[in-house]
């Protein structure tokens, strides 16, 4: 199934690219999702590793990593915001 | 009323939309781009506005919701730019309109305190060619924690 990734900040910066559409197996979790990213490219460990970006699916922010994610979600990473 | 644009905006024309006879009181709060930024010993040449706009309308929409349940307005609108700006431009517009100015003001103030911290739209500065991430400031984080006691 495809998942949509968007990217922004510094994390668009670092990965030079601002969204992934990726193909990955049914009803993986969020938490499950993490090593797979990393072994695709490393940076995503020290995304993972920075406690103050906040990960959005389909518009909520994720609180359990262990939700299911579905055919078509949207995962966005967001680090923190510097907006106004 | 929110709007999430990448063309300028008219101070005058957006008051005209909200102004009626039962508000005797307006605040603006307008946030532009300043020219004594200097990033890596070098003076920036404007600034690059990034924005996540479906979460960005959700978010400004709760904060724009969140003023209107706790003071008496009759009118409220926020706009943000996106996109490059060049010093001295405008950023973002928070514009509240009531019958008495201690509720403008406030509601105001808070909308944009709120904004600084909980809607989704990134900063850099731009140098030659070159976007650099601007940090989050822990004073705006403290600044809103100011209003934890007033809104909800």
């Amino acid at each position: 199934m495809k998942i949509n990734l968007k990217y922004f900040s510094w994390i668009r910066v670092k990965l030079k690219r601002g969204q992934d559409t990726i193909d990955v197996v049914e009803k993986i979790t969020f938490k499950k999702l993490k090593p797979y990213l990393i072994e695709k490219d490393v940076i995503f460990e020290e995304i993972f590793e920075d406690n103050s970006t906040k990960f959005f699916l389909n518009l909520i922010e994720i609180n359990d990593e262990n939700i299911p994610l579905n055919e078509g979600d949207e995962i966005a990473f967001l680090p923190p915001v510097t907006g106004g | 009323m929110i709007k999430i644009i990448s063309e300028s905006f008219n101070i005058e024309s957006e008051f005209e939309k909200i102004a009626n006879s039962t508000s005797g009181a307006y605040s603006f709060f307008l946030g532009t781009v300043r020219s004594d930024i200097i990033a890596d010993q070098r003076r920036i040449n404007g600034v690059f506005l990034e924005c996540y706009e479906d979460l960005a309308y959700q978010q400004l929409s709760q904060i724009r919701l969140k003023a209107i349940e706790r003071w008496k307005l009759n009118g409220c609108v926020i706009i943000h730019r996106v996109g490059n700006l060049a010093v001295g431009e405008k950023i973002v517009l928070v514009l509240t309109s009531s019958s008495h100015r201690d509720d403008a003001i406030k509601s105001c103030e808070f909308i944009i305190d709120n904004l600084k911290i909980d809607a989704a739209f990134w900063k850099f500065n731009i140098i030659g060619s070159e976007q650099i991430p601007i940090q989050a400031k822990e004073k705006d984080r403290k600044k809103f924690l100011t209003w934890k006691d007033v809104v909800n």
